[in-house]
């Protein structure tokens, strides 16, 4: 009636000690400086190119069609985490996008201009 | 009797081994926000740009384009399962059983602009499909991935339009012309290098 019992127990030790979880997360672009307090004293218009630059710093992107041209903004947020059981692993990614794009005449002065901060879903 | 419990408990643990041996893994990417199709509705020929960003927020993508502007916005859902094998630690390191597959599902919206920043065409596409896989008996060591989603979760070519000027010849001459430079039209996630503007590019 001998039951062999040590094997057993010894690899469900080693599952155990073998499985883990893991989190990390990634960030690329340029530092967040388009919070709406900043780009509020921006305006259409009458603002220029070189008061862009002061605010939010060097862009990711230059874009230039003829006289005009484009600044554009990213700062690329990811979050991963996952579980590693051995038998079972599973890991997840999300990215997201903060960004902000400029549009300028042929006088630099601001033409049209949108921003994004995305806003985690827990808040 | 203790023969047959022992024998029993000796297949429960080789049954176990075997066990630990497989592995199934998922990976799942969600990059970027959906796109809400009730905005969608919104576009409208002739349209300010200015509105359009008040409706989608900035672009994803954006480029110069001889007409005008091309702006687009995506979202990308990437899954990734596998499953293995390995009969290594029995010491049978001359085989492993793998399968894999990856599905995408995405939304991906492309907004034309003209010179006066008046929109001049608009077009968006979903899909739900999938995106490869496949199986395979490998002796020794595992030579040939299953899945390969790497070019469908690359960072954004942003992230590296500076450095593209900056490499060594002959790549540096292909910065103007690229579609990651925002001067020459744009491409989605995973264009295979080999058709379009791309495969003009030196090496």
């Amino acid at each position: 009636m001998k039951i062999q019992i040590r094997p057993v127990i010894v690899a469900a030790l080693c599952a155990m000690l073998l499985s883990g979880c893991v989190q990390y997360d990634s960030k690329r672009g340029v530092e967040v400086k388009w919070q709406s307090v900043i780009t509020e004293q921006l305006q259409k218009g009458t603002s220029t190119r070189g008061e862009v630059l002061a605010l939010l710093g060097p862009p990711s992107q230059i874009i230039s069609l003829d006289e005009e041209s484009v600044l554009y903004y990213l700062f690329e947020r990811t979050k991963g985490n996952g579980y590693i059981l051995i038998l079972y692993n599973r890991f997840t990614v999300d990215a997201r996008y903060d960004r902000a794009v400029f549009f300028f005449d042929d006088n630099d002065i601001l033409r049209d201009y949108s921003t994004h901060i995305h806003e985690p879903e827990d808040k | 009797m203790s023969l047959k419990i022992s024998k029993l408990s000796q297949a429960v643990v080789t049954a176990l081994l075997v066990l630990a041996l497989a592995g199934c893994t998922q990976w799942r990417y969600d990059l970027g926000d959906h796109l809400t199709h009730v905005n969608l509705d919104k576009l409208q020929q002739g349209m300010p740009l200015s509105e359009v960003l008040d409706i989608f927020g900035p672009p994803q993508r954006i480029s110069a384009s001889p007409s005008g502007y091309l702006l687009a916005w995506e979202h990308w859902q990437v899954d990734e399962d596998s499953l293995g094998i390995r009969l290594g630690a029995l010491g049978a390191d001359i085989l492993s059983l793998d399968w894999g597959k990856a599905r995408i599902r995405g939304e991906f919206l492309l907004v034309t602009f003209d010179r006066e920043h008046h929109l001049s065409g608009s077009t968006v596409s979903e899909w739900d499909n999938l995106a490869g896989g496949g199986q395979g008996i490998q002796p020794f060591i595992g030579v040939v991935s299953m899945v390969d989603i790497d070019d469908l979760v690359r960072s954004m070519p942003q992230n590296s339009w500076g450095a593209t000027s900056l490499q060594e010849l002959p790549r540096a001459l292909n910065t103007q012309s690229s579609p990651l430079s925002g001067q020459s039209g744009m491409e989605q996630r995973g264009t295979p290098a080999s058709i379009g503007q791309k495969s003009l590019e030196l090496r």
